[in-house]
């Protein structure tokens, strides 16, 4: 079975039969096969480096800063779920969403092993107290979320820029969503700005994180 | 649409429970290597009209990234056309009416810069025949989820090969509204937003295989002729 | 998609671990996001090499016409509904050798979720237009010219998103062959076929002569130049719509194929 990296199809040169055995073997064949395939092991992670250019360090750094962005997430979701009087579509939502924001934060966590920014605290003040302020906080979340992770493409090695591409598209549907729920424009602008690392530090904490 | 199989295979997983299947199919020899356009890679300079001009800002890229932009282009045409094409044909209405106008415009804005990047090495703009799809609201909706996934993955599959860091920026920004798209067309249609936690990324071949079996491009009409004119005078 | 979702996740952790496997040897200190070095070290996205503009809303809608081409030989029917009476066949060319080319109305589904296209037909009596299945169409294309023949003032002029771009005089039918009124399209262009009668270039249209049925290839009337400039203005031909060589020339810039034609 040939091994593919991630940015190749999955699933395109399959049989109807093939394809399910090929997944069961993938999941452990996929590891080593990456493994493989990125240059880590042929030399270290250069510490003369210039600043910025990307690096193994520089991706930890990044995933370090997503990861509270999804700590966020999951935070405000979970809360508003039990406080802010969901019903509807926006609960159908608000459950849908912390789902996947918990698969983002587990999959972060394992790649930092434990090395992995504990979860900060959160004080979310009204925003979790009624449906229409959880869904402007959880749009400004959403599309804070997007703008981070588009900020930081160009600081990825490229294995965790398609790995990052994954999860940023999630977000933005998820921003799309909730305020398709609300019947306003869901997408209204033609190409999202991205914001730096210390931009989306300050949106979260506006928006209610509490660091350590 | 029948003769579309790889294509009704992905909107039935679209219709079924809003999980992109994985299409499997074997591979069109045919379109295994080469574009949308039945273009292979680097021929792409052989169908621009017009000079090449150094003052271009897109002149001084990667030609890697030049084919990749063009192939993002070429999608883009695909949805400005079709988001275009069903906003005029009247038959759609209500929320998916306002939507597709927005949508429209924001396509034909994406064509709109890339053309004026790669400027002279910009593809042509293709023609499309989008059968009756664009004329019926629901087929509209169903296909324009299927379009609007598939201009997800793949920019998600492209934006790893991406050489100049000023495209790569410039395409996760475009990226994410496409996947806004995806997810307000799925709204539409009725079906769940964003059904992963992880949006996968598809190759080249994949995306071909699937935009061919549309048979949504063909070949321009050709309405001029050098017969004698036979008409009363 | 649970099979999706494993994979997908699958795939990224791998990813992931892979980033772990190299030993990152990240300091404790950088736990905290808060240190202003940690970002400051971090660039900023590059600008933007793409630069996209504001979206804009469809204009001048109201002067788009559409048209498309036969795919395949079809009927045409009074009605959306096969078991309606057959108005005409249609096969997949113009007599003169290019497609056939027909104006695109509107669009009806029919009972069975079939979706059928009201045309204009290239069939007598003028102006006569029926449903032909979407099926053996091709693609639509639009145009936002359209060209007026006024009779009576022996003018064209030709409009683009409802602005004159172009006017020049015409001939056009005598009495006893008279170019008929109502709305055709522009069909075909001709050229270097070295027939100086047509002049350098001739249009087809779907206009037909109410009273030449039987000629050749139909009767229909087309939109040419002449070897007979000094008789335009005026009303000198058999139905044809005539410019001086020139101006034919000059319309043919302006003109694309497919472009509405208001014979009043």
């Amino acid at each position: 079975m040939r091994l593919r990296s991630p940015e190749v199809g999955l699933g395109e040169h399959d049989s109807p039969g093939e394809a399910s055995s090929r997944r069961a073997v993938l999941g452990t064949a996929a590891l080593a096969g990456l493994v493989a395939g990125l240059p880590f092991f042929r030399g270290l992670f250069r510490l003369g480096d210039a600043l910025g250019s990307p690096s193994k360090a520089q991706d930890a750094k990044i995933l370090q800063l997503v990861l509270q962005l999804e700590y966020t997430q999951v935070a405000l979701y979970e809360q508003a779920l039990d406080q802010a009087g969901l019903d509807g579509e926006l609960r159908a939502f608000a459950e849908a969403a912390l789902a996947h924001e918990r698969e983002h934060v587990a999959a972060i966590r394992k790649a930092l092993g434990a090395n992995a920014g504990s979860k900060p605290t959160f004080d979310f003040g009204s925003r979790i107290k009624s449906a229409e302020a959880f869904r402007k906080a959880a749009i400004d979340l959403e599309d804070t979320a997007v703008a981070g992770y588009n900020g930081q493409a160009t600081n990825l090695t490229k294995a965790t820029l398609g790995a990052a591409a994954t999860i940023v598209s999630v977000e933005a549907r998820h921003a799309a969503w909730v305020r398709a729920i609300a019947g306003e424009v869901a997408a209204p602008d033609a190409v999202d700005t991205p914001m730096t690392a210390e931009q989306v530090a300050r949106s979260l904490r506006e928006l209610g994180m509490r660091t350590q | 649409m029948n003769g579309f199989p790889h294509f009704d295979q992905f909107l039935t997983a679209v219709d079924r429970d809003a999980a992109l299947a994985e299409t499997s199919s074997r591979a069109e020899a045919a379109l295994s290597r080469r574009g949308l356009l039945g273009i292979t890679l680097g021929a792409v300079g052989a169908i621009v009209f017009g000079k090449t001009s150094v003052a271009e800002a897109g002149a001084g890229l990667p030609a890697s990234d030049v084919d990749i932009l063009n192939y993002a282009l070429v999608l883009e045409y695909l949805q400005a056309s079709f988001y275009t094409e069903a906003e005029r044909s009247g038959a759609l209405s209500g929320a998916t009416a306002q939507a597709v106008k927005v949508v429209g415009a924001t396509e034909r804005a994406h064509v709109k810069a890339f053309r004026e990047l790669l400027g002279s090495r910009a593809v042509a703009r293709p023609t499309f025949d989008f059968q009756g799809v664009t004329e019926q609201q629901r087929p509209f909706l169903r296909t324009a989820v299927a379009f609007e996934d598939l201009a997800v993955e793949a920019y998600k599959g492209q934006a790893p090969k991406v050489r100049s860091n000023a495209v790569l920026a410039a395409a996760v920004g475009i990226h994410s509204v496409e996947a806004r798209h995806a997810a307000w067309m799925r709204e539409l249609f009725g079906i769940t937003p964003a059904v992963n936690a992880f949006d996968r990324p598809a190759s080249r071949a994949k995306i071909n295989r699937i935009v061919a079996s549309t048979h949504f491009i063909v070949s321009r009409p050709r309405m001029k002729a050098r017969n004698k004119p036979h008409f009363t005078g | 998609m649970r099979h999706g979702t494993r994979l997908a996740a699958a795939i990224t952790a791998a990813t992931f671990v892979g980033l772990l496997l190299a030993g990152l040897g990240v300091s404790h200190r950088e736990k905290s996001i808060a240190t202003a070095t940690g970002f400051a070290a971090l660039p900023p996205a590059p600008a933007p090499v793409l630069k996209v503009g504001r979206p804009k809303m469809l204009s001048g809608e109201r002067y788009v016409s559409r048209w498309t081409v036969v795919r395949r030989p079809t009927a045409a029917h009074a009605a959306p509904s096969a078991s309606s009476v057959v108005v005409a066949r249609l096969g997949v060319s113009a007599p003169e050798g290019t497609p056939n080319l027909l104006a695109v109305l509107r669009a009806r589904t029919g009972a069975g979720g079939a979706l059928w296209v009201m045309v204009r037909l290239p069939v007598l009596p003028n102006g006569t237009v029926g449903w032909v299945s979407r099926r053996s169409l091709g693609s639509y294309q639009v145009v936002k010219t359209h060209l007026v023949v006024d009779r009576r003032r022996l003018q064209a002029t030709l409009y683009q998103n409802g602005k004159s771009v172009f006017t020049a005089p015409v001939g056009v039918g005598t009495a006893v062959a008279p170019t008929p009124a109502g709305d055709f399209t522009i069909r075909s262009k001709l050229t270097r076929y070295a027939s100086p009668f047509y002049g350098p270039v001739a249009f087809g249209t779907t206009a037909r002569s109410a009273v030449l049925t039987d000629w050749p290839d139909g009767g229909f009337i087309g939109l040419h130049g002449t070897n007979q400039p000094g008789l335009i203005p005026g009303r000198i031909s058999h139905g044809c719509i005539r410019m001086r060589n020139e101006d034919i020339v000059r319309l043919s810039r302006l003109m694309p194929v497919g472009t509405p034609l208001a014979i009043r």
